[in-house]
């Protein structure tokens, strides 16, 4: 996966499956009557299109023999930092429903700002609070959209 | 509906009554506010707003509607430029030289072009909507399902060939843009489609979460990744367009008027593909193609006024037969049927004196927001300064709001963040995200369109090409792709013919 074509090779590859799977499922959608186009067909060709391409992609990296583009992957403190962003957002999502979202907001920002900034844990919690509680002013209360509140909003 | 100049100047003095400039001006500065609160574009913000407008008599109350939804718009591609955050699929374009105009520190110009952009190409096509509105009337009841099917076929395959290099890739993006587009369920049957048993996708994807995922939760990873201290990558910071600026978007400024404006039109024809074949024709007539996407400053021009362009078009079958071009313009609908006036052939009869004043204020409202938005170019473009560990979780926080205000689902963040994830990668893959976006967005009309056309025609593939609009848009397609193959042919023959020499 480190250059262009190991990278053209792997995706053509996961394409070429994800092709199969789709067509497969298409072809479980049951057809309706009296319709000029089945609900099955797009998503049919879709696949088919997807599967050929990602095959073609595959192929065509395989045999190409020029120069290689490197694919800048992350070192491995990179990767650290993707994921655990990833990973601090999918908890956020996780709790919003019961921690509200002024309060898990708070939270998100002031962990990701401490944590890529390194600011003082000070600083990035009075920015997380001060997110946080312009998301409850204006989100909540001004504009009255239906924002999981949290405790905030009994 | 006639045209009068006595309607019209009866029309201006109502629209320059300091009562209804005042409401414009509210409207405009509101629509702006909620227009750059991301991830609520022009729909939300009109439908957020309307009850303010109850208080207000119809005429002054559809002024502020109006002017609500051109702030919402500009609003929108403000974050669209400062923080690749596109709150909707017509700002997508906007974002893509945007974004990189705010990276190289001219985040200011590229505001300053888009509202001068927006203005030339808004008051331009209200000339056009005041003067040849009854004729051009007919022109939208010319087109049926087949022409909608061939138009945006061809707006899939001008993406596709703006991939250039990557034209496999490119139709693979398209692809799977189509794809996620298609689960839930069948807009015409109503079968569940590829939902594995899941039964949150039976709702759909939205394709607001898509955009938000590809675009901005998938540019933060990236940032993350490369612990960046800033977005901008220059030291040397510009805060308003020079002349020269201007000078280079003026020609992007009257193509996109013209687009923007004839297939604004067409009903059913948004903003969504309108600004996108604005993109690829200032891409086609420039002398330096290989700029756009880098930073272009023409391609912040051309789909800015041809996002105003297409607004003022729509208004015309929306005045005229009640037909309503996109949800935005629905939701206008709703308020003028709040105040019971039936948009339709009628109304230009019954109301002229409503109607007149409604497209007299859209000139002050461009004005308006011109005036209003200049000096709040700087304020905005200062955001880009914010050190990115600061402004990447605010981003993130923001992507959260845009991907959850659109139906009020968890699920849509969720599928925001598996976008994210997946535009991260294709990033670093090289495969382009515009077809993707795209193609989730005209996925059901294109499937729908496709299905009456046949319905129309009993099955038969020739009426694509056996209408004269249609067939042409069809022609147009092929022509893109067959030009696109050609020129990856050549340039792969170039390539090997180098390196030969340099063996």
């Amino acid at each position: 996966m480190k250059t262009q074509r190991a990278g053209d090779i792997a995706s053509g590859i996961f394409l070429s499956l994800l092709g199969l799977v789709v067509v497969v499922a298409a072809l479980q959608i049951k057809g309706a009557p009296d319709v000029r186009m089945q609900p099955r067909t797009l998503p049919l060709i879709l696949g088919w299109t997807i599967g050929i391409a990602g095959g073609i992609l595959a192929l065509r990296a395989w045999r190409y023999r020029g120069a290689d583009r490197v694919v800048a992957w992350p070192d491995r403190a990179g990767a650290l930092r993707v994921l655990i962003t990833l990973g601090s957002l999918a908890a956020f999502l996780l709790f919003l429903e019961p921690l509200g979202s002024p309060l898990g907001t708070s939270l998100l920002v002031g962990f990701l700002v401490w944590y890529l900034g390194g600011y003082r844990p000070i600083y990035a919690g009075l920015l997380g609070l001060a997110t946080g509680g312009t998301i409850y002013l204006v989100f909540i209360r001004l504009l009255q959209l239906s924002f999981p509140a949290g405790p905030l909003g009994r | 509906m006639l045209f009068s100049w006595d309607y019209l100047l009866q029309g201006f003095s109502l629209a320059l009554s300091p009562y209804n400039v005042f409401w414009a001006l509210v409207g405009s500065l509101l629509g702006t506010l909620i227009g750059v609160l991301p991830g609520i574009g022009p729909t939300s913000g009109i439908a957020i707003l309307l009850p303010l407008t109850t208080v207000l008599d119809p005429i002054p109350a559809i002024i502020m509607m109006a002017a609500i939804y051109y702030g919402a718009m500009y609003g929108g591609s403000t974050t669209a430029i400062v923080v690749n955050i596109p709150g909707e699929s017509a700002s997508v374009p906007t974002a893509l030289d945007g974004y990189e105009l705010a990276k190289q520190g001219r985040a200011g110009p590229a505001l300053g072009i888009a509202a001068i952009s927006s203005f030339v190409a808004g008051t331009l096509s209200l000339i056009g909507l005041t003067f040849f509105a009854p004729a051009l009337a007919s022109v939208a009841l010319a087109f049926g399902p087949p022409e909608y099917f061939a138009l945006m076929f061809m707006g899939l395959s001008l993406v596709i060939s703006l991939s250039q290099r990557a034209l496999l890739k490119g139709l693979v993006a398209t692809a799977l843009g189509l794809l996620a587009a298609t689960i839930g369920q069948d807009p015409l049957t109503g079968d569940v489609r590829l939902t594995f048993g899941s039964e949150e996708l039976i709702a759909g994807v939205s394709f607001i979460s898509v955009i938000i995922g590809l675009f901005a939760i998938g540019e933060v990873l990236v940032n993350v990744e490369q612990a960046l201290a800033y977005i901008y990558k220059h030291k040397k910071l510009e805060w308003m367009p020079s002349w020269a600026d201007i000078r280079q978007c003026w020609g992007a400024m009257l193509r996109s008027s013209g687009i923007g404006f004839f297939l604004g039109l067409l009903p059913g024809c948004s903003p969504s593909v309108t600004v996108f074949v604005a993109y690829d024709v200032e891409k086609r007539v420039s002398k330096h193609p290989e700029r756009f996407g880098k930073g272009a400053i023409e391609g912040v021009a051309a789909p800015e006024g041809a996002n105003n362009a297409t607004v003022s078009g729509a208004f015309v079958p929306l005045f005229a037969f009640g037909l309503p071009t996109g949800p935005a313009m629905a939701v206008l609908l709703g308020g003028l049927m709040m105040y019971g006036l039936q948009p339709g052939p009628m109304l230009f009869q019954q109301n002229p004196q409503f109607v007149w004043a409604v497209i007299a204020s859209m000139y002050v409202g461009n004005v308006i927001l011109l005036v209003l938005n200049l000096p709040l170019v700087g304020l905005w473009a200062r955001i880009a300064l914010l050190p990115f560990p600061v402004l990447g979780p605010l981003i993130l926080v923001f992507s959260v709001i845009g991907a959850y205000s659109v139906r009020y689902l968890l699920f849509d963040v969720w599928v925001a963040l598996v976008f994210g994830v997946i535009g991260y990668l294709m990033r670093k893959l090289g495969f382009p995200m515009a077809p993707m976006v795209l193609a989730s967005v005209l996925a059901q009309m294109l499937e729908a369109s496709f299905q009456q056309a046949l319905l129309i025609s009993q099955g038969s593939f020739l009426i694509f090409f056996i209408r004269p609009i249609a067939a042409a848009f069809m022609a147009l397609a092929f022509l893109s792709i067959v030009r696109g193959v050609w020129s990856e042919i050549r340039e792969r023959r170039l390539e090997v013919a180098e390196e030969e020499k340099e063996i």
